[in-house]
Order: structure tokens, then C-alpha cells, then sequence
């Protein structure tokens, strides 16, 4: 079976999918001219390539693979410019952020292809509200028991990716007080969640095929767990953040994750285990609720630490191996923000304290994002 | 009897107030019958109910009537261009330097086609000149409405809104420019006739600039909570409106100003976004009656059919051809340029009120004109809603469901 004959990677691979917002520039809220962008940016040469998603005012820009982080950056970089350029000349605008503070969910119109049609039949309005946007890491992983391994250590940072990526406070026109309320739309699909226990890559697969002969997947693609192992790319896939307000910031997450990869897998510093899952959905909570500020239980210690304070200890750990893949900058970057306690959710938030409407939140955020001058 | 005199006499008088409610309760039936069991445009059923009641018809809405009610219809006018003028966007003109050449290329074309056709027909060019002019706009609020009510979005409707803008501001510069040669044409003096079209054209600019630094520093002051602004828009709008018609100057070109310069000036993002929703609704139900009234089936002529039909079909071509030759450097997809060409057949209900004016002022002058227009207009009236809505349609523009709240 293609799907799970896991492809191995060669080395310390990292690669990034971003789930952009297209505006309207008249009213800021949400655009539906994703095929019309498409269409022009599939005119231009880009290095990785620009998708269309679940609804027609999303886009997703992927990078190709990368084995150190800063081309990785230079390459979002580049994209991000063809496709600000592009939407200027159709009067679009772009931005990050996990979720639109304002737009109405059932103006959305589904983009029109065979598989997003299936995900409106099968799951109705929770499709619509499915336009969030977020930012996913893949890692590359040699074999899938090593997949399997990693996507059990990486769990136990789940709280971390949601902090630092954090960019969603505002939702249907409301504070959600939350700092990513991203994922409690995730939360909704009964496919949600994390990967099941499982020890190595043949116990996953005979997981898999068995949820296959019940009837409730029918491929990989079906599990919106948090982190998966993806057999087609050879790579692991962090899915939780949000999409951040700068590919800068998209860049640094991308580097976190690599070393926090590189660390574990080189030293395999703890046997997997299922108390990580036993704290999970708390510390997720806490993460999407207070960001920085959260308490998370450490599974394996069994002590409450400040998510804040986690992340800095965390960077610290991984610091060898950020070292090895040049990635010391982009991890000093996250960790001033820490320290500083400067998320994108704060910097939305202080937006709207300063412009007084949720439109200027999303005009400000475009700005940001397209690095325009004005 | 003196005891009754509590009860009203007769034959009763309907007050204003009475007239405004039944016209809008008419049309709003109408639209929705239109709409459940024709499939038509609501727009298509307020014209046609317009028609049912006006002079040319039944009359109970008759000259003196629709005169009375000419206050709805300045409001309506002005609303409508305000918000139209908002969706000026000049950076994406800056961002998108084909689109404007665009724009203006259409307004040149179609000016020229109908233009050349009028004079092929042996109308004196002053004449021809005017027509064109008035021929050259798109309906303001037809494309508006129809946009709303299929709550379409994308390229081709933003397109069509700008080139709206764009050819509706051309169409009325132009009409301005032409006036002091009208007034030469009636042997008047020479300076004030060429001092009128300035006064016109900057006194309007200067109305709509000063309304706008009033408006967004009130804006600025009340803050954007609680949803106060779109009362202070709505005033100053109506204000606005008032001084031009006091000033004598042009209600449409001083608030499409207006509206543009708020858009394109308000640097520290003082003002919400413009969307006049349920109150538009209010106005365009009216303003779509009483235009039906308006029409005038009567300057159908056989005589005239030959240049009415060129009228039509020269404008549509004119369009047409802009907008094919020049589209696709300016970013439209493949088989855009037709339906926006489409889409844009609306002929300017304002060109009722344009001609009104003309003729008020120039009687003589104004009833060759009509005879051709205004045949134009009844038929671009009626098929104007319906060529923009299959257009939007066919974009792929149109939301496929009903919206379901109120």
C-alpha cells in the first residue's frame, strides 16, 4: 500500500505549509478570489508552490524541503512577495493570523474541487468554519518507526508551537480571551485529536488499516490529529500552530521544530509514553487559553511549569543541535519573544486598543504581512 | 355639519408620507414577485411596477407627483455614488496601471461609437455630443443593487464597480464641459457661459473635499464603538447633498468625491467601512419605482428606431472593445472581459435626471435629445438589471445560497 510505505528522508529535513487569508481591501473582510490569484501566480516561477483550500478565500503557500532554516526563510520570503505583488494588482489583500476577527462563516463559499466537496458533504458547517488558517512543519524522519517516535516526543511540545505561533485572539467579531482559538475549530471533527499509542510503524499501520475496514477513514488525509506522521513525504507534520503574522516568524517555528527534532531523534533522550497523553488536552488548553502565561503539567516529571519558562529551557536543551543546523538565530529570535512575552495575539490585540475596530486589526495585519511601506 | 368637520373631506389627500410607504410597500412586492416567479431581478419588478403606476399607465403617479417626490431620488443618487465612490480604490489604480487606462479607454470608445452613430443619423454634434455623454455611464445603482442582491463577489464585480465609477464621473465632467456651449448655442454671453462649467465642476470637487475633512475629523472625534458612525455618514451624506443642490451645483460629482476622497484620504483609518445595507435597500426600492414612472415609452418613435437600435447596440460595442483589447493586461481572466462588457450594460437611471435637467433648462434643446435617450433608456432600464445579473452569474460570482439571516 502507497500510503503506508513510509518514503525515508535524507538528513535533518524541514519544510512548511502556510494557510493565508485573502481580504478585501474595501471592507476587510474576507475575499473569494483564490482561483483568480492561483491563476497569476501560476504564471510567475516560484520555488515551492501556492495551493488553493478548504474555502475560496484561503491560500496555502508550500515551501519545498529544506535542510537549513535561513533558505527556508529566504524562499517564504520570495513567495510572499510574488503573491502580495500578485493581489495588489487584483485589488486583494493578504495577511497571517490563525482565524479572520470578523467574517461571517456562512458567507464562505467552498473552492470547487472534488475533495473539499467530499469534506462539505460529509461534515456540513463545520467545513465552513473550517476557515482557519494555519501554519504546518513537516520534519523529515529516516524510517517510520522513527516517525512514530517523534510524533510521541514532539506531543509533549504541542503547548509550545501553540504559544509561540499564537495569532487567533479575535473570532466571529469577538475577543475570544483566548490566545489561539484557532483549534477549537479543529476540535469539532471527530477525526481530531492525537495519534493513538501505538510503538512502531507496524502497529500504526495495522491501526490504520483497521479504522480503514471500519469504514471511518478512507485515507491518511482523514486524521486532523495535531501531529501525524505523512508515509508520502517521509516527515512528520506539526499542525497546530497558527499561521503567524510574518513568514519571519513562520520561519522561526520551522527552525524550533527542526532542532527540537535533530534532539530528539540524535539522543533519544526519553522512552515514549502514555502520560504524555494524559496531560495533552491541559496543556493545550492552557496554551490556546493563556499562551506564555499558561501552566502545563511536564508528563514525565509530573510538575507544573509556566509554558513560558518551558519553551526557554526547552531552547536552551536543543541549543547543540540549533548549532549543528545553523539555526542559532531564529531560536534566539523566539526566545526574546518569550522573554518578552510578545505574541502575534498580543500584537493584534494591542492593534485594536490603538485603531478602536477589528477592521483596522485586519488592515494593520495585511500590512504587516505584505510588508508594505504605508 | 360643522360637528364632522373631525372627519376628512373629500376627495381625500394623500399626504407625501402615505405615497412614500405605499410606493415602497408596491415595489417590494413587485422585486419579490419578480424574483419568485419570473426569476427576474427584484430591480426588473420595482421598474416594472414604477411603469404600472406611472403616467404612462395607470397615472396615479403623474408629473407633479414624481416632482414632489424628486428629493427621494437625489438621496438615492447620492447614497448610491457616495458608497460607489468609497470603492475607489486608488491604490489599487497605482498597483494595477492597465486598469485605469482601462477604464478611461472604455469611457473614450464608448463615447466616440455613440457619438459617430449620432452623427450618422444627421444629429447636430452638440446634440450627439450630450447623448453620448449620457450614454456613456453605467447605472450606478443597477450594478449596485444586482451585485448586493446575488452578494457577488470577485474580479469582474469589483471591475464592474470601478468602471462604473470611473465612467460615471467621465460622463458627468463631460456633461458639464458641454454646457457652456449649449448656452453659446442659445446666443448667451461668453464668460459666464464659460464660467459655469468651472463653477460646476471645482465647486463640486471643493464640496466633496470639504464634506470629507468634515467627515473624518467628526469621525475621528466619535470614535468607532457602538455603531455611531454610519448615523454621522448618513448625515453628512444627506448634508452634502443639500448644499450641492443649494449651491447649484452636481449632486452626483460632489458625492462621488466625497465618497472617493473619504476612501482614498483617511490616512489614520478614522471611518468604518461604508455599507449602507438595510437604508440603501430602503432608497433603491423607491428610486427603482419612481425611475419606472419616469420612463418614457412614449419617445419610441419608428422615425428614431434606427438611431435608438445604433445607440444601443454602439455602446454596448464600444464597451466591448476597450475592455477586450486592453482586459487582459490588466489582469482579467480568459472570457472576463465579455461578461464584464455585460455586466456593465445598465444604462445610468441618472440619465432620466440628466435629461430632466436639460430639459428644464433648455426645453427646445431637450426634447430632440430625449426622444433617442430616453427610448435607450427604457430599454436598457429593463434589460440592464438582467444582462449584469446573468453576467455576475456566470462569473461564477453570484453566492449559490440565499442569505439565511435577516
Amino acid at each position: 500500500m502507497a500510503e503506508t510505505s513510509f518514503t525515508a528522508s535524507r538528513g535533518m529535513t524541514v519544510g512548511v505549509e502556510l494557510e493565508l487569508q485573502l481580504v478585501r481591501p474595501h471592507d476587510l473582510d474576507l475575499a473569494r478570489d483564490a482561483d483568480d490569484l492561483l491563476a497569476r501566480l501560476g504564471k510567475r516561477k516560484l520555488p515551492g508552490a501556492v495551493k488553493p483550500e478548504i474555502t475560496e478565500s484561503m491560500i496555502e503557500l508550500n515551501s519545498s524541503v529544506h535542510e537549513r532554516c535561513a533558505p527556508l526563510a529566504d524562499e517564504l520570503d520570495l513567495m510572499r512577495r510574488a503573491v502580495a505583488e500578485e493581489a495588489g494588482v487584483m485589488n486583494l489583500r493578504v495577511c497571517g493570523g490563525g482565524a479572520h476577527p470578523f467574517h461571517d462563516w456562512t458567507d464562505r463559499r467552498i473552492y470547487p474541487n472534488e475533495r473539499f466537496r467530499y469534506i462539505v458533504e460529509r461534515y456540513g458547517y463545520l467545513a465552513k468554519q473550517f476557515t482557519v488558517f494555519g501554519q504546518h512543519i513537516h520534519v523529515g524522519c529516516p524510517d517510520g518507526d522513527a516517525a512514530v517516535y517523534l510524533v510521541h516526543m514532539l506531543t509533549r511540545y504541542v503547548p509550545h508551537f501553540i504559544a509561540l505561533s499564537a495569532s487567533s485572539p479575535y473570532y466571529q467579531g469577538e475577543d475570544t480571551s483566548f490566545q489561539s482559538s484557532r483549534l477549537t475549530a479543529v476540535n469539532a471533527f471527530p477525526l481530531a485529536g492525537h495519534m493513538p499509542f501505538v510503538r512502531d510503524w507496524a502497529e500504526f499501520v495495522e491501526y490504520f488499516e483497521k479504522m480503514r475496514r471500519f469504514g471511518i477513514v478512507a485515507s491518511m488525509k482523514d486524521f486532523y490529529w495535531d501531529i501525524r506522521p505523512k508515509a508520502e513525504y517521509g516527515t512528520v507534520e506539526i499542525r497546530v500552530c497558527d499561521t503567524p503574522l510574518t513568514v519571519e516568524h513562520a520561519g522561526r517555528l520551522a527552525a524550533y521544530a527542526q532542532a527540537l527534532s535533530a534532539y530528539h531523534l540524535a539522543e533519544r533522550p526519553r522512552e515514549a509514553s502514555r502520560a504524555v497523553y494524559l496531560v495533552n488536552s491541559h496543556n493545550r488548553f492552557e496554551a490556546c487559553r493563556y499562551g506564555f502565561k499558561g501552566e502545563l503539567v511536564e508528563p514525565y516529571a509530573g510538575t507544573k511549569k509556566r509554558i513560558g519558562d518551558d519553551i526557554l529551557e526547552t531552547l536552551a536543551l536543543v541549543a547543540p543541535h540549533a548549532r549543528r543546523l545553523d539555526c542559532e538565530a531564529p531560536l534566539a529570535g523566539l526566545g526574546a519573544q518569550v522573554r518578552a512575552e510578545a505574541s502575534d495575539a498580543s500584537w493584534l490585540r494591542a492593534r485594536h486598543a490603538a485603531r478602536g475596530a477589528l477592521a483596522d486589526v485586519v488592515r494593520d495585519a495585511c500590512t504587516k504581512w505584505e510588508k508594505r511601506d504605508i | 355639519m360643522s360637528d364632522y368637520q373631525f372627519l376628512p373631506s373629500l376627495p381625500l389627500a394623500f399626504s407625501q408620507l402615505a405615497m412614500i410607504g405605499a410606493l415602497l410597500a408596491l415595489g417590494l412586492l413587485a422585486g419579490e414577485a419578480a424574483r419568485r416567479y419570473f426569476a427576474l431581478p427584484r430591480i426588473t419588478g420595482y421598474v416594472l411596477s414604477g411603469v404600472m403606476l406611472g403616467p404612462e399607465a395607470t397615472g396615479l403617479l403623474d408629473s407633479n407627483a414624481l416632482y414632489d417626490l424628486r428629493l427621494v431620488v437625489d438621496l438615492s443618487i447620492g447614497l448610491v455614488v457616495f458608497e460607489l465612490g468609497f470603492r475607489l480604490n486608488f491604490e489599487w489604480l497605482r498597483r494595477n496601471r492597465w486598469l485605469l487606462a482601462t477604464a478611461i479607454a472604455e469611457c473614450v470608445i464608448t463615447f466616440a461609437a455613440i457619438y459617430g452613430a449620432l452623427i450618422y443619423f444627421d444629429f447636430r454634434p452638440l446634440l450627439a455630443a450630450t447623448a453620448a455623454a449620457i450614454g456613456t455611464a453605467t447605472s450606478p445603482p443597477v450594478v449596485m443593487l444586482v451585485a448586493q442582491e446575488l452578494r457577488a463577489e470577485g474580479q469582474i464585480t469589483e471591475r464592474m464597480l470601478l468602471f462604473t465609477a470611473v465612467n460615471t464621473v467621465f460622463a458627468f465632467v463631460a456633461l458639464t464641459l458641454l454646457l457652456p456651449f449649449r448656452q453659446i448655442e442659445r446666443a448667451a454671453e461668453w464668460e459666464p457661459a464659460l464660467l459655469y462649467p468651472f463653477y460646476v465642476l471645482a465647486g463640486s470637487a471643493v464640496a466633496g473635499y470639504v464634506a470629507c475633512l468634515a467627515l473624518l475629523a467628526l469621525a475621528g472625534w466619535l470614535g468607532k464603538r457602538e455603531g455611531r458612525q454610519p448615523i454621522l455618514l448618513v448625515a453628512m451624506v444627506v448634508m452634502t447633498i443639500g448644499v450641492a443642490h443649494s449651491l447649484k451645483l452636481s449632486v452626483p460629482l460632489a458625492l462621488v468625491a466625497f465618497g472617493m476622497l473619504c476612501r482614498n484620504l483617511d490616512r489614520r483609518h478614522a471611518l468604518l467601512p461604508v455599507r449602507f445595507g438595510e437604508l440603501g435597500q430602503f432608497f433603491f426600492v423607491i428610486f427603482f419605482v419612481l425611475t419606472g414612472a419616469s420612463l418614457e415609452f412614449g419617445a419610441f418613435g419608428v422615425a428614431a428606431a434606427g438611431a435608438v437600435a445604433s445607440f444601443v447596440v454602439l455602446r454596448f460595442l464600444g464597451k466591448g472593445l476597450a475592455i477586450l483589447l486592453l482586459g487582459r493586461l490588466s489582469g482579467i481572466r480568459p472570457g472576463g472581459a465579455g461578461l464584464l462588457t455585460v455586466a456593465l450594460l445598465p444604462m445610468s437611471g441618472l440619465a432620466v435626471v440628466m435629461v430632466r435637467d436639460t430639459v428644464s433648462l433648455y426645453p427646445s434643446f431637450g426634447r430632440e435629445l430625449a426622444a433617442v435617450v430616453l427610448s435607450a433608456v427604457v430599454m436598457l432600464e429593463l434589460l440592464g438589471p438582467l444582462a449584469t445579473q446573468f453576467a455576475l452569474r456566470r462569473a461564477g460570482e453570484a453566492h449559490p445560497e440565499p442569505r439565511t439571516r435577516g
